[in-house]
């Protein structure tokens, strides 16, 4: 087991700047989630830790130890790629071997290293197949068998899902955080699925711009993200936005949806008047009958089954379109016109002019 | 788009084989001339039909050409072995110097390695000749004139710069991922050039080895004015041919086909290797 | 008549009968109006059929008949069929905008006209601001928009679709779908796509072919394909989370039916809870591989017991996997659900869920109370 910190650390490529002043603490034993847009910097700050590129600027440290004069291959890490990256010349056993190999073991402890670690990912049977010769799910646990057979501290996994078909991505992403548990290692992993992120991370940090936009728990980041921008990377189908002007009333805020009103927790109060965005995900519509109170009245425009879901496009009077998304196999709203309904407290506000949530009194309280 | 009517294939057929005809002809001719004599060559008009001899060969082999004018002493085995020396061992030196320079070029970017690159292969673009004077100038006051050690060098600076930019090319085709994987796998960097880099370029090592053989073996100008009589190649040892009693065309053809035989073999065993070594895929995962 | 018909038709690429069989006997037809997916894995035979079907490649046997002609022996042009193409492929010397009207170019319509259409379907899929920009200066996911539009504006009798969604943003897709499944619909235009991703497959297309091994699996709706999967590769295949799979020794006297799946665990179910043809069906065959979905699980009081080994939230689902006879079992939850690793729970498969295949075929026996 290891910590993991970076420190103020800095990356240019020529004049871009990939990595800007960016840190992070990783615990012992804890699973880190790099998750954002390709081109955020995600893949380039993995390989400023395992060493293969040198940062411009700051530190970082592996187990407390300052890692600016420690070359690649003696940081002790496991690294998995998005591309797999496995030696084409060489056959799957010498593949995984190959850091086993490194340390001047003995032939015995290799063969029953990799062998051990080849049964548990379930590629035992071809270990004697070159890269090409192996399927794509089987090159992906090939690499990761390579990553984990030297029992490394720090793990880092360069969305190692990316490259295999859907189903293979769900039985890993299954697999994945109880193999990772068992070992105990500190793992940083990089994907641009936010299912995967929320999945296996302990925190999940969100990349944007060679920044760290947000740190926290999947609760956290699914359920008050900080902008924004974060709030529309998490969620299919995307979450619902609507510029909203929230008008002060008697009881509090509310904003207006097809004519009606949709009361917003009165913590908000601040926003009245100003110009903002709300935010609403498409499971916390629900269907209502016309009479029931809060009912919004929308014309259905299409369904589309999505997984376990049915999505439904909507248009409201105003012609702003909604998705609405329910549990498969409950019962579907009569085509044409139909009523919808939503908690305000389960809706977020966004400022529209710099994209940031507007906190409520819970927030603070939170944060405090 | 599949739709090719018979008519189609057939006119292409056509046209590949008036295309294999146009390139081949010249050297089936000339393996033909290396079985004839003078006379049946120089017979008007040329037919196909002749009754073959090896004396050519055996004339180059034994070192005896008989002319008409008498019978004249010729070196054409020693000067294939010098082709087959001098080129092997400017390829290998190129090979030594120039493949780590192309992990480096390809792999470090520094300031200014791009240029370094370009000036290195600069060295093309002049022209022999332009080099020639000073260069033999250099040689002379050197002591390097007319040495093996003198031509393997200058041979070196043709298949350098080939060689430096055709290897670099394939090592930058290497995905990095594949090296960062050895290296953080626990293994140096010239772990990861020897097991890694060299083997994956292996293909395109052996390409522009090739590739520098055929232009050192072919060099003319350099041998011609570097090089006496014993350390001459091929190539301008074919000018011995050219005696005072008339030009030995059969003898000519033969040579030609003794010298070209070595690279033509080497060139197929290359291609099978090439092939092999291409299609070992995968380098981008 | 159909109004696309494809019979018997096969693909082989070297020589017929002896090079590789990339379509083998497809036959399908395809009524006027329908948008139709073809699903798979790469390789699968799809897109080899989708090109058939444009003409960029010949089939090898069979024919191929578009609103009421024979086409497989047409050039494209004379298809009367519009393509989105995977690599997008717009013209680089134009502009987006002049990308889309070109389309149109063959039609002969007013520029008022054109400059309409164009406006429209730039709004459908939000590319009215780069409508002037080049394909190089635009992202992916826009080309895909901007090839997309290109297709769409056409009026054909076939439109066709290669994986028209692949690079679109994330976040765009959802609204997309719906958009452009509404105006196909609207227009009553007949589509195809072919695509490997199920979600964009059950969300646009009335019927899925499910293709494997250049062999079409399954033809049906989607709601079909799910509920009542042929054979295991479409059952496994379609369906995410996938379904559950168990093999199974079938046991039991009198009308009881006692499932043995590995490790000792065993499903029993009283006379009654299949029917007699299901319940013959399966005694007769006795190895079996048992399928549920991972919604049709549900957790119970009593019950057979299984170990959760992950809990994963995904915002507005649970994913649950818990160790079950040998192997792992997957529940989905709407809400949010929290069971800790290592916890013992009871699950409870209601045979009425339950899809049976044959062990050795991989063909459906039976589907819950109905045989297949």
């Amino acid at each position: 087991m290891s910590t993991l910190e970076l420190d103020d650390v800095v990356k240019k490529f020529g004049p871009d700047t990939v990595i800007d002043h960016l840190s992070l603490k990783v615990a012992d034993g804890e699973k880190l989630v790099l998750f954002g847009p390709s081109g955020a910097g995600k893949s380039v700050l993995l390989r400023l830790v395992a060493g293969v590129i040198r940062p411009d600027g700051g530190t970082v440290r592996i187990g407390g130890a300052d890692m600016a004069e420690i070359e690649a291959e003696d940081r002790g890490v496991g690294m998995a790629f998005q591309n797999f990256a496995l030696f084409p010349h060489m056959d799957a056993f010498d593949n995984i071997a190959s850091p086993l190999v490194a340390h001047r073991t003995t032939r015995e402890k290799i063969r029953t290293g990799v062998e051990d670690v080849a049964r548990l990912l379930k590629i035992d049977h071809v270990l004697s197949h070159k890269p090409r010769a192996l399927s794509n799910g089987q090159k992906q646990r090939t690499a990761l068998a390579r990553a984990l057979v030297g029992q490394p501290p720090l793990l880092l996994l360069d969305d190692p899902l990316r490259n295999v078909d859907a189903k293979l991505r769900f039985e890993m992403r299954i697999e994945l955080p109880r193999l990772l548990a068992d070992r105990g290692a500190t793992v940083v992993y990089v994907t641009q699925d936010y299912k995967e992120a929320m999945a296996i991370g302990d925190r999940i940090a969100v990349m944007r711009d060679g920044r760290i936009a947000q740190l926290g728990t999947p609760e956290e980041i699914y359920g008050a993200p900080e902008t924004l921008a974060i709030a529309r990377l998490f969620g299919d189908p995307t979450i619902n936005l609507l510029d909203v002007v929230p008008e002060a009333d008697g009881e509090g805020l509310h904003v207006t949806i097809s004519d009606r009103p949709v009361r917003l927790p009165a913590a908000l109060r601040a926003a009245a008047g100003k110009p903002c965005v709300l935010g609403i995900r498409p499971e916390s519509f629900h269907f209502v009958e016309a009479s029931a109170p809060g009912a919004i009245p929308v014309e259905i425009e299409a369904e589309t089954p999505l997984n376990e879901k049915t999505v439904t496009l909507a248009v409201t009077r105003r012609d702003r379109e909604l998705l609405i998304s329910r549990p498969a196999g409950t019962p579907a709203p009569a085509s044409g016109s139909a009523h919808i309904a939503v908690d305000g407290a389960a809706t977020l506000l966004f400022d529209k002019g710099d994209g940031r949530r507007i906190r409520g009194a819970d927030d603070e309280r939170r944060a405090a | 788009m599949e739709h090719t009517s018979t008519l189609e294939r057939v006119l292409r057929g056509i046209a590949l084989s008036l295309i294999v005809l146009f390139f081949m002809f010249p050297l089936f001719w000339i393996f033909l001339m290396s079985f004839q004599t003078n006379e049946t060559i120089l017979r008007i008009p040329p037919s196909l039909f002749f009754e073959p001899t090896l004396g050519n060969y055996k004339a180059l082999i034994t070192g005896k050409l008989d002319t008409a004018a008498g019978s004249l002493d010729i070196a054409f085995m020693k000067n294939l072995w010098n082709s087959v020396l001098l080129s092997t061992s400017a390829v290998v030196l190129s090979l030594i110097l120039g493949v780590p320079a192309a992990y480096a070029f390809a792999r470090h970017k520094f300031r200014g390695s791009e240029d370094i690159a370009f000036t290195l292969l600069s060295f093309r673009f002049a022209p022999p000749l332009l080099v020639l004077l000073p260069l033999t100038i250099y040689f002379q006051q050197l002591g390097l004139a007319d040495t093996y050690v003198g031509l393997i060098w200058v041979y070196q600076l043709i298949c350098l710069p080939l060689i430096l930019w055709i290897v670099r090319g394939y090592f930058e085709d290497i995905s990095a991922d594949v090296e960062y994987a050895y290296r953080i796998a626990g293994h140096g960097w010239f772990a990861t050039f020897r097991k890694i880099a060299l083997p994956l370029a292996g293909p395109g090592i052996a390409a522009a080895g090739l590739l520098a053989f055929i232009f050192a073996w072919n060099n003319f100008v350099f041998a011609l004015v570097l090089a006496s009589a014993d350390k001459q190649p091929v190539t301008v040892a074919a000018l011995a041919f050219v005696t005072a009693s008339g030009i030995q065309y059969g003898q000519i053809a033969a040579g030609i086909v003794l010298s070209i035989t070595p690279t033509l073999a080497i060139a197929l065993y290359a291609q099978r290797y090439l092939v092999e070594g291409l299609s070992l895929g995968a380098v981008k995962g | 008549m159909s109004h696309l018909s494809l019979a018997r038709v096969d693909k082989f690429y070297g020589r017929v009968d002896h090079g590789v069989h990339a379509v083998q006997n497809v036959s399908m037809d395809i009524e006027k109006g329908e948008i139709v997916a073809l699903l798979g894995s790469s390789g699968c035979g799809k897109t080899s059929t989708l090109r058939m079907i444009a003409g960029f490649e010949e089939a090898s046997r069979g024919t191929i008949a578009l609103a009421g002609r024979e086409v497989h022996t047409l050039p494209p042009v004379r298809r009367n069929v519009a393509m989105a193409f995977e690599g997008y492929s717009l013209y680089p010397p134009l502009t987006v905008r002049q990308n889309i009207a070109f389309a149109l170019k063959s039609a002969k319509l007013g520029k008022t006209e054109v400059d309409a259409r164009v406006a429209e379907v730039a709004q459908l899929l939000e590319i009215e601001d780069i409508l002037d920009r080049y394909p190089s200066s635009i992202s992916g996911g826009q080309q895909q928009r901007a090839s997309l539009g290109r297709a769409l504006i056409r009026e054909a009798d076939l439109h066709l679709l290669d994986e028209p969604m692949g690079q679109l943003e994330p976040q765009l897709r959802a609204v997309l779908r719906g958009r452009i499944k509404h105006f196909v619909k609207e227009r009553g235009y007949t589509a195809i796509l072919v695509t490997h991703d199920q979600t964009e497959a059950n969300a646009l297309a009335d019927r899925i072919a499910v293709m494997e091994g250049g062999v079409l699996q399954q033809f049906g709706t989607p709601s079909m394909i799910k509920e009542r999967p042929a054979n295991l590769f479409t059952g496994t295949f379609v369906g995410e989370p996938p379904m559950n799979v168990f093999t199974a020794r079938v046991a039991g006297d009198d009308g009881r039916i006692v499932l043995e799946l590995p490790e000792g665990v065993t499903l029993a179910y009283p006379a009654g809870a299949f029917t007699d043809d299901v319940r013959r069906t399966i005694r007769a065959k006795g190895d079996i591989v048992i399928g549920i979905r991972p919604y049709s699980v549900r957790r119970a009081e009593s019950g057979v017991e299984a170990t959760v080994a992950v809990n994963q939230w995904l915002g507005d689902q649970t994913h649950i996997a818990a160790d079950f006879a040998g192997g792992i079992i997957v529940l989905v939850e709407h809400d949010r659900t929290v069971l800790e690793p290592g916890r013992t729970i009871a699950v409870e498969i209601d045979p009425a869920a339950l899809h049976i295949f044959d062990a050795a075929t991989g063909i459906a026996l039976a589907h819950g109370m109905e045989l297949a």
